[in-house]
């Protein structure tokens, strides 16, 4: 297949796809599982195109560009969006089945805004991604109308987004003030000049940033939305927004930014210790599962901030290689739990007791994703950490180095308490769970995808740096 | 024979046997243990092959292989062995091979155990043999985790309850069950690991080569500053492993609370891959700080020496007492490295096999006796000879080897040490060495009087016991010859480890 060179080709065949779920769920039957199938094609089609796209195109004058890291996250959005459709594709409980077209037309309406996030070298543009990106976020959140539990976290979660939405519009705008343009190019030339207002601006949208990637102390919304929402949808929630937030990171602060980006070294570090040390130690008395996962995602974030803190390209290429490995193994793990919360109709840690003598494929492939998650070798997740450890290292900063790796060990404590769970407490009810085929499929991708770059991480490595390379040149 | 990869199968034999088990004997119970059995028998068979075929004239690493594995990083799969990594694979052979033979009657989700039990082994031998750090640390991981499991699923919980305040504070903790001292064990070696993983980081980072072999970072010369705290890193990683006071409390918790041979293969085993790491990495890389670091390194272990023979002394739990003797001889381990005279040296490392060796055949025996007469508590036992004295006489002749009766391993082990001890710059440390041999002879008598030699127990729960059986006695047997064979000649040992400690104690002046 050719290249594809036309720099707006995704964006706007998400928004074809969405017109056509939108319209299959018009004039299709109530409770069709059209519209799904129909995304989850889709997705699968332009994640083939994404894949095989050239860097190198942009439009509008220099606002929208197709470059490296651009291409290198629409891809990761899309495949978490496909992997995500996929899991959620066997039907079962709840109202997404049942407003299929709904959920689908809202999930792809805020992939269209990560999309046209990744490309943005504009502040107007790229505020205007993040607004698409997050309303149909709060809408999905609270997509189990009926619950109570939902519209709480719903509201919480709207609120405090649009909060941070309005911290960032403000902080851009001293932005603009003080470089006199709104293009994202004139930006190292403002910053460089050291006027104080940039700086003040700047500080703002990272803490509006800090909202959108969960960073402590901004996660108040993160494990009360993880526990209201389906949790297929909360897999693509806790990876593709967050990877979003950091490409707007990558390009505000790196990008182009030469020495000065240094001057942002003190508030990633401290950012970053605070999550590590919140997220994991708040994630210990956690008794249900994807509570436990999204403070444990606080605690990632932590990690990631920390390749950020190194302000070298090898730190931000290990955040990239950071967000490959935390695609697979959170997501395999919220789709565990998806399996496990059909069958049990229950998140709690006691519905997963025994489950290695009940279902042991299952309870292996959730302690594969959990010890990746944990920083085990064989599993892309201990490439992960290992990797921002080195970046840091390199930058001469031992003590954050030393913490994080301590940390992990507490993360191991709670991953562990679920192992116990499976493997060490006898099962409270008798026979397999049973899973849908689709959501079979995810897991299995996700599992290929921990142990294969696990093993043979390499040729991501050099993916992720030739990326990276990009920014800082 | 230069081409035949002897170190890998050594290796991934019980790696393969473990897939083989995992994927082929489902509801095989039979099957499963001649499969353990032949994989650690492959082990065991290459790496006495291995003992008798290493040159020990031309000393230095052998049996070299190479494969690039992340070239653009310099990692590489790299395994070699020297005089010290010689005897250390032989002796994880030796326990895996009795710990097969010594869990024969494990009925449990037998298929999954011995498939933990053999991939742990495979990070053994591999952390033994790896001379590229990153392996090196890829392996130690893998003989760290399977830990939990195996502890958490097959292993005891302990009779013992906290009491008294502390039991107070510690009731809700679960302090003796199984699954708090899997999870206590697991966390403190993990801990350790991350110590280990940032050193070894920092290394390379600080050497600037793009190789994380060895032999690269021996050439090297790093900054005072950096081998200070890196050799402490390391010192603290690998010694949480080794079982240093302060941070040895998981170590009793976790092998009493273990089965049979998951605590012949931790405390004979994998506490010497502690001490080991000190010696290769701390000693072997960062020469100056181990001569900065040496008086805390044997002051510690002096105190390891006497309060785990204070701490053994004081327990009512047979596997306790053992597990505290492990405590207090991974002390001389320690002092006997710290010392950096060529008798200390040779000394620690024939302890550990000499340990190794003796605590595996504790640890099958008390298993034995746990298994026929359900009890542990040493005080409510008696007279068990008459009934079982094929385990009575194993038993005395690991105690005795214990105490350091001379025509014992442990006799050598001992003496060495302490040679080394008062020939070193702290000869006062040949006071609390000999102090805990001292105190060592009085628990390991008390307790083999006790419940061998005593008067009978008039429990009825302890008449008509059985003697040890069929495969067990292949357990015994091996672990016994081997504990007098090395007491009395000790040569065949002490030999191929003069080959890699001289050249060590070269490297830090020692020697001229």
């Amino acid at each position: 297949m050719a290249a594809l060179s036309a720099p707006l080709a995704l964006e706007l065949g998400t928004l074809a796809l969405l017109v056509l779920v939108l319209l299959s769920g018009l004039f299709g039957p109530k409770g069709s599982a059209l519209p799904a199938r129909l995304a989850f094609g889709g997705l699968v089609a332009l994640l083939f195109v994404a894949w095989n796209a050239q860097p190198g195109a942009s439009a509008f004058g220099g606002t929208f560009v197709v470059d490296e890291l651009a291409l290198f996250a629409k891809r990761l959005f899309l495949a978490s969006a496909a992997l995500s459709v996929l899991a959620s594709l066997g039907g079962g409980p709840g109202p997404v089945p049942r407003r299929a077209a709904e959920y689908h037309v809202l999930l792809l309406g805020s992939l269209l805004g990560m999309l046209a996030l990744a490309s943005a070298r504009e502040l107007i543009l790229l505020f205007v991604a993040f607004e698409l990106m997050s309303i149909p976020l709060y809408v999905l959140t609270g997509f189990r109308k009926r619950e109570d539990r939902a519209s709480e976290a719903a509201l919480k979660f709207f609120l405090v987004g649009t909060v941070s939405s309005a911290v960032i519009l403000y902080g851009l705008s001293f932005v603009y003030g003080a470089a006199g343009t709104t293009e994202m190019a004139a930006l190292p030339a403002a910053v460089d000049e050291g006027h104080p207002l940039v700086y003040l601006g700047l500080g703002l949208v990272l803490a509006g940033l800090g909202f959108k990637i969960a960073a402590v102390p901004f996660h108040m919304w993160v494990p009360d939305s993880y526990e209201a929402a389906s949790a297929p949808f909360v897999a693509w929630l806790s990876v593709a927004p967050k990877a979003a937030g950091f490409v707007a990171v990558f390009r505000l602060y790196l990008e182009g930014m030469g020495v000065t980006a240094l001057a942002w070294v003190p508030v990633a570090a401290t950012l970053a210790v605070v999550s590590m040390v919140a997220g994991n130690l708040m994630a210990i008395p956690q008794s249900n599962i994807k509570r436990l996962l999204a403070y444990s995602g606080i605690a990632h974030i932590g990690y990631m901030l920390l390749g950020f803190a190194a302000m070298s390209a090898n730190g931000t290429g290990m955040v990239l290689f950071y967000l490959v490995a935390y695609l697979f193994g959170n997501m395999g793990a919220f789709f565990v739990v998806e399996a496990v919360g059909r069958s049990e109709s229950s998140d709690q840690l006691d519905a997963y007791k025994g489950l290695a003598q009940r279902s042991p494929m299952l309870a292996l492939s959730l302690l594969v994703f959990l010890l990746s998650l944990g920083g085990i070798p064989f599993m892309v997740g201990f490439w992960a950490k290992l990797y921002v450890f080195w970046a840091v290292i390199e930058q001469g900063m031992y003590a954050l180095a030393f913490l994080g790796a301590l940390l992990t060990v507490v993360a191991l404590y709670y991953y562990l308490v679920v192992a116990r769970y499976m493997y060490i407490d006898a099962p409270v009810r008798a026979g397999a769970i049973a899973v849908p085929v689709s959501l079979t499929l995810a897991i299995a991708i996700c599992l290929t995808g921990v142990v294969g770059m696990g093993v043979y991480p390499g040729p991501w490595v050099d993916g992720v740096l030739r990326v990276a390379g990009t920014l800082f040149r | 024979m230069t081409d035949f990869p002897i170190l890998s199968v050594i290796t991934w034999a019980p790696f393969v046997s473990a897939l083989v088990i995992m994927f082929g004997a489902r509801h095989r119970p039979g099957f499963v243990r001649w499969t353990a059995a032949a994989g650690s028998s492959v082990s065991l068979v290459l790496s006495l092959w291995l003992y008798w075929a290493y040159d020990r004239a031309a000393a230095g690493f052998q049996f070299v292989e190479r494969v690039e594995l992340v070239p653009a990083l310099g990692i590489a799969y790299e395994l070699a062995v020297d005089g010290i990594s010689l005897l250390m694979i032989l002796l994880t052979a030796i326990i895996i091979f009795a710990g097969v033979f010594a869990s024969w009657t494990v009925k449990t989700r037998a298929q999954e155990f011995y498939a933990l039990l053999l991939l742990l082994v495979t990070g053994v031998f591999g952390v033994f043999v790896s001379l590229d750090l990153f392996v090196f640390f890829l392996f130690y991981e893998i003989a760290v985790l399977p830990m939990y499991l195996l502890i958490g699923i097959w292993g005891s919980s302990g009779a013992v309850r906290p009491q008294g305040i502390f039991g107070w504070a510690f009731g809700r903790t679960g302090v003796g069950t199984k699954e708090y001292a899997a999870m206590k064990l697991t966390l403190y070696l993990l801990f350790g690991s991350a110590f280990i993983l940032v050193g070894i980081l920092a290394l390379y980072v600080a050497a600037g080569s793009q190789s994380f072999s060895f032999l690269t970072f021996e050439r090297t010369t790093f900054s005072p500053a950096l081998q200070t705290w890196v050799f402490l890193a390391f010192y603290i990683g690998f010694g949480i492993l080794a079982g240093i006071w302060p941070l040895h409390t998981w170590s009793p918790d976790g092998h009493a609370s273990a089965p049979t041979a998951v605590s012949m293969l931790h405390a004979g085993v994998l506490m010497k891959l502690g001490a080991y790491g000190v010696v290769r990495l701390g000693m072997g890389l960062l020469p100056e700080a181990t001569i900065d670091w040496a008086w805390l390194v044997g002051t510690i272990a002096c105190i390891n020496i006497v309060y785990g023979a204070l701490s053994a002394m004081a327990q009512t739990d047979l596997k306790y007492v053992v597990a505290y003797s492990s405590v207090s001889h991974m002390g001389v381990v320690m002092l006997g490295a710290a010392t950096l005279t060529e008798s200390g040296l040779n000394g620690s490392v024939f302890q550990m096999f000499a340990h190794g060796v003796m605590t595996g055949l504790f640890f099958a025996l008390v298993g034995l006796v746990y298994e026929k007469a359900h009890s542990r508590e040493i005080f409510k036992m008696g007279g068990f000879a008459t009934m079982m004295p094929g385990i009575a006489a194993a038993f005395t002749i690991g105690g005795l080897s214990s105490l350091g009766l001379p025509a014992t391993a442990g006799f050598v082990a001992e003496f060495l040490t302490f040679l080394g001890a008062w020939t070193s710059a702290h000869s006062w440390w040949l006071f609390p060495a000999v102090l805990g041999a001292f105190l060592t002879s009085i628990y390991v008598l008390r307790v083999v009087r006790h419940i061998f030699w005593g008067p009978p127990s008039a429990d009825p729960r302890f008449q008509n016991l059985p003697d040890a059986q069929g495969p067990e006695w292949v357990a015994i047997g091996i672990l016994v010859f081997v504990i007098v064979l090395f007491g009395v000649i000790p040569g065949i040992a002490i030999d191929p480890v003069d080959t890699a400690t001289v050249p060590l104690l070269t490297r830090l002046g020692v020697f001229p």
